[in-house]
């Protein structure tokens, strides 16, 4: 059993490219995007992707909380990566702090209409809801809930690897890992409402919806699963995780099956009742989208993260098939990807929306950090945690 | 064949050395002895308050909906309180059995056959609500879809109301197919031990002559296994569409967006309450203990737990978009809810939903009996006044102010609510009397991995270092599939 | 069904029947079934039995299913009788979903039990013979058709070597009829009374 990751060379070239473009394309993009939309579109990308890969790290951390608290063993067969993805947390929370920051307090950008100051002045809704939506209690929340997020991803990761050092057969930091996934979980999902309604939601500043937290969560969730099925399929295909078995394979493609039906039943819950009740407010959300210039890609966010999961993960053999779970993971996480563009821009973009040399740029300069980081992170630690109560279950874990 | 082996921090689901032969004298044991007097007792009590609630029935239908205490503007009121209220406690059972086996959650075993049979009877008693609430009662049947003589007019497809017909109909019939088949292998393990000519026929009948050979039994875990997975988006599907009678209105406190995943939280969490109550007594009078364990107990306490907040968050959300939306009608609302003629009902849902649950983060209470039974009723009224908030005050002051009133129920729906726990209990004392409340196949299949006196033999492969347990699991024929063989 | 001779062999642990499943192919022998109180998993692989396609069955009848439904409403709300309701279309597919779901499950669950009681050959009525009372309580029971290649003793032997703890002859017969638990079938009668059978 290979126990520790060494980072393949050709591996670091690609991400170090990857970021290489980012960082191109984020240089550029100053110089050439400016203007009241071209600016607006510089910012919007950078959040949006920010704002995306930050939760996909967060999704990690709730997945093996929600997976601890379920008493579940599958996922101990591959923890280590799901530890890794979590903990490049504070690079991507840091990099969205700063861009939050820029939005809200340097009132050139038009993505958030309340923190202009001469918007709110002539609008009785917007100082209505001032008292939340304010760049100070905004700044102040994005610490509170980025800092947490962050603190509980390095404890729970601490205890993992003080596991590793402590002798066998203990339970006591299986316990205390317990109790520290149902505090995060409990936070978690307070500052979710919070941050959706606060940093997503507030976009369409006009626009409400209760459900919303949970579609966001739902959506992070799945995509979350993706990602991690795709960095355990990496590892595989470099000859490390021998224990992965089809088992486990199976069950990563059962929950990207199940979440993707979640997510779609939450989307439907959300659209049936606004175009059921058809009262104005409520319904110029989707007639952009829908019946705007989004429109393709509205129906393509539903095919591709409903009608394909659910038609393909559907067999058996399909969910035990290598090839075709790693291309679903991947089209699950550009599917969640296009479903936050679609919940970004159509906003502050209007019909002015591309999907050009930036937008590209900037994604695959963050997909680059996110290889980076992750694959730095897994190099740091044993890849299987030979102490914990669950590794042998999860090992023989049946599916 | 695969590893016994399950990890020694997981409590056992089975509790004191058994065997195969011990597992099945215990669960029939009830079933082949005489009940006690309290049995009948309980069970002469249920049918009176059955013969009772069809007494309100009658007069109702009789008289007219007028004998109950619905007015102009508050026109539902208790009957579809208690309508949504039996349907959520419907929904315990076949999450349990569903999404619990999905989830392989082992400690469903030991009370998915209860709450099954229990979903079953509470989705019987929703379904009288509507039905008599119809009025004209004898023109039911319009409801559905088949060519008619009066136009042809189709039922409106696009109404909630007939969604719920379709959504609760299916909901009844896979949850009684789920329940059913789980019971054919148990009633040919009561037919195989059966002293009487009676008895021989009747389980022989009911038990379709399963014999439980190879073939069948592969072919049931894979019937489980789909009408899980088809049951597993049903289960949420009906509470949403429940919820849709509302939401889809415009009608302020209605008119939301959460009010789908909100209610099926919600029936989770009351039902899950009612599971409580059922088993907590069950387990003490047919002296279950040690298939319904405390760790059971805690396992759907911290469900409870779960969905309480994920019902808390709800509410909060609700408040917040009602005051972020700006809008005046659903400030309005909002507000009345906690300070209007109705403050106290508010108030009662918020102290029983909302704050009680959350004492569920001490162990110590999650392990304590008694206080798990007077917690499962105090959540089950707190989600009647739910309801209760949810539609009559959201009725009571319409647009309208000189429309305004107030609602007091009458003795006619009061007779039907009780009415209602008769049919339940009833059904309930007769299934605890002559069905196995256990599943008894389902047990026997967990037992040498989860049965306490299995899980000593599991120190040895505990105390291996890994990796000379995976060489030994890659040598073994079950994974032949597994290590190695992925790429 | 014919009537047919059976050396049918008992054994509490799982162990012991898949070694005899293993070494009934070898041995010559003719393997009836396998009964047991709850499923053994591995044992259907073990005797070379495919993978059920309940599933498949399932399948097809929630495509049938959805069609159904939102081909009936369709005929409802376009064809026979238009209506306008909320200003919304004839054919308003948001609407529909929820019906067409019901529907497709209950067709799809309903139509997958019948399906698999039919395979099983259950039903209200059905009776089979029973090999031996504890096989729905605690025993793995397994049995041995008696062909010409095959003789009683020679089975019995075989059985006891691999630790069966109960080894009857029994003759019995195949398959399933319609009867009633607490009497004795026509055939149990005529084979108490002395009469013999034909096979």
């Amino acid at each position: 059993m290979k126990e520790q990751f060494v980072m393949p060379a050709k591996l670091r070239t690609i991400s170090i490219v990857l970021l290489a473009i980012g960082i191109l394309a984020l240089i550029i993009g100053i110089f050439a995007l400016n203007g009241p939309v071209s600016g607006t579109r510089f910012w919007i990308v950078l959040f949006f992707n920010a704002i995306f890969f930050l939760f996909m790290t967060l999704g990690a951390l709730i997945v093996l909380c929600a997976a601890t608290l379920a008493q579940g063993s599958w996922h101990i067969a591959y923890r280590r990566v799901i530890e890794a993805i979590f903990m490049a947390m504070p690079v991507f929370a840091i990099i969205a702090f700063i861009i939050m920051m820029c939005l809200v307090w340097g009132d050139k950008s038009a993505i958030y209409a309340w923190a202009d100051k001469s918007l709110v002045a002539h609008s009785k809704l917007l100082q209505k809801k001032s008292a939340f939506l304010n760049p100070t209690f905004y700044t102040i929340l994005a610490v509170i809930m980025l800092g947490l997020w962050t603190y509980f991803g390095y404890h729970i990761r601490k205890l993992s690897l003080k596991e590793d050092l402590s002798t066998a057969g203990t339970t006591k930091i299986f316990w205390k890992t317990y109790r520290v996934a149902a505090i995060f979980v409990a936070f978690y999902y307070v500052s979710n409402a919070v941050s959706t309604w606060q940093w997503i939601m507030s976009i369409d500043v006009n626009w409400y919806s209760t459900l919303f937290m949970w579609y966001i969560w739902a959506s992070l969730f799945v995509s979350s699963i993706a990602v991690i099925t795709l960095f355990v399929i990496l590892l595989r295909n470099l000859g490390y995780l021998e224990w992965i078995t089809y088992e486990h394979l199976h069950d990563m493609g059962k929950f990207m099956f199940a979440f993707s039906i979640f997510w779609m039943y939450l989307w439907f819950a959300q659209y049936l009742l606004i175009w059921y009740g058809n009262i104005p407010e409520e319904t110029t959300y989707f007639t952009i989208r829908a019946w705007g210039s989004y429109h393709t890609l509205f129906y393509i966010n539903l095919i591709i993260n409903f009608c394909a999961p659910f038609l393909i993960l559907m067999t058996r053999d399909s969910k035990r098939n290598y090839t075709i779970v790693a291309y679903m993971a991947i089209l699950v996480f550009i599917g969640h990807y296009l479903d936050f563009y679609l919940k970004f821009m159509p906003g502050p973009l209007k019909n002015n929306w591309h999907i050009g040399w930036y937008e590209i740029g900037i994604t695959l300069g963050f997909i680059g950090l996110m290889i980076l980081v992750v694959t730095r992170n897994l190099s740091k630690a044993p890849l299987f945690l030979k102490n914990h109560p669950y590794m042998k279950e999860a090992i023989i874990h049946q599916s | 064949m695969s590893l016994r082996y399950e990890s020694t921090i997981r409590e056992p689901l089975i509790n004191g050395t058994k065997d195969f032969h011990q597992v099945t004298e215990d669960i029939v044991r009830p079933i082949e002895g005489k009940p006690g007097t309290l049995w009948y007792v309980g069970l002469y009590i249920s049918v009176a308050m059955l013969l009772f609630g069809v007494f309100a029935v009658f007069w109702e239908v009789y008289w007219g909906i007028g004998v109950w205490g619905v007015n102009k503007t508050v026109d539902w009121a208790w009957a579809i309180t208690n309508f949504v209220w039996w349907v959520g406690i419907g929904h315990a059972g076949t999450l349990i059995s569903a999404i619990l086996l999905l989830f392989r959650q082992g400690w469903r075993t030991g009370v998915n056959r209860a709450a099954e049979a229990m979903t079953i009877f509470a989705v019987m008693c929703a379904g009288q609500f509507p039905i008599w609430h119809v009025g004209r009662v004898w023109d039911v049947f319009f409801i559905f879809p088949y060519p008619n003589t009066r136009g042809p007019v189709w039922p409106n497809f696009n109404s909630p109301l007939l969604w719920d017909v379709f959504a609760v109909g299916t909901y009844f019939t896979v949850s009684v197919l789920f329940w059913y088949a789980g019971l054919i292998p148990d009633l040919a393990t009561l037919r195989d031990r059966a002293k009487t000519k009676l008895r021989k026929f009747l389980y022989g009948y009911f038990s379709f002559g399963w014999t439980g050979n190879v073939k069948s039994w592969q072919r049931i875990e894979a019937l489980f296994l789909v009408l899980a997975a088809l049951a597993t988006p049903l289960v949420l599907s009906v509470h949403s569409v429940v919820s849709m009678d509302f939401a889809t209105s415009v009608i302020p406190g209605w008119h939301t967006t959460i009010f789908p995943p909100y209610f099926v939280a919600g029936a989770i969490f009351s039902g899950f309450a009612m599971v409580q109550t059922l088993l907590i007594v069950t387990r003490k009078v047919l002296h279950l203990e040690e298939y319904i364990t405390l760790g059971h107990i805690e396992a759907m306490n911290k469900v409870i737990m779960l969905t309480g907040s994920l019902v808390a968050m709800a509410y909060c959300s609700e408040f917040f978009v009602a005051w972020y939306s700006g809008d005046f009608g659903e400030g309005g609302q909002f507000w009345w809810r906690v300070d209007g003629p109705y403050w106290w009902a508010w108030w009662c849902l918020i102290t029983c939903n909302v704050i009680c649950p959350q004492m569920f983060w001490f162990k110590k209470l999650r392990r304590n009996i008694a206080f798990t039974f007077y917690m499962s009723i105090i959540i089950n009224i707190g989600m009647w006044f739910e309801r209760f908030v949810i539609i009559v005050l959201s009725l009571y002051h319409d647009w309208i102010p000189s429309s305004w009133t107030y609602f007091s129920p009458t003795w006619a729906d009061m007779g039907f609510y009780i009415g209602t726990f008769g049919l339940f209990f009833t059904c309930y004392f007769l299934f605890s009397k002559y069905l196995p409340v256990i599943a008894i196949h389902e047990i026997k299949h967990v037992l040498r991995v989860s049965g306490e006196s299995y899980k000593q033999n599991m120190k040895s492969i505990e105390t291996q270092p890994l990796p000379e347990f995976v060489e030994r699991v890659s040598r073994e024929e079950h994974i032949s599939t597994g290590v190695g063989a992925l790429r | 069904m014919p009537v047919k001779n059976f050396v049918v062999g008992c054994f509490k642990e799982e162990e012991g029947v898949f070694k005899a499943v293993k070494r009934v192919r070898t041995s010559g022998f003719k393997l009836h079934d396998i009964y047991s109180p709850y499923p053994v998993h591995g044992l259907d692989e073990a005797m070379g039995m495919r993978q059920t396609s309940l599933h498949t069955a399932g399948f097809f009848y929630g495509l049938f299913g959805v069609i159904a439904a939102l081909a009936g409403m369709a005929y409802c709300t376009v064809h026979s009788w238009p209506l306008n309701i909320d200003g919304k279309p004839h054919f308003p597919l948001p609407s529909f979903i929820p019906i067409t779901f019901e529907f497709t499950v209950l067709v799809s669950s309903v139509g997958m039990t019948l399906t698999f009681c039919w395979l099983c050959q259950i039903m209200p009525g059905v009776k089979k013979h029973i090999f031996h009372p504890r096989q729905t309580d605690d025993l793995i029971v397994m049995a041995i058709e008696l062909t010409k290649d095959s003789q009683a003793e020679e089975v019995k032997k075989w059985f006891a070597d691999l630790g069966a703890i109960e080894i009857s002859q029994q003759r019995a017969e195949e398959g399933w009829w319609y009867g009633n638990f607490s009497m004795p079938a026509k055939y149990e009668q005529e084979l108490e009374a002395g009469h013999p059978v034909t096979s």
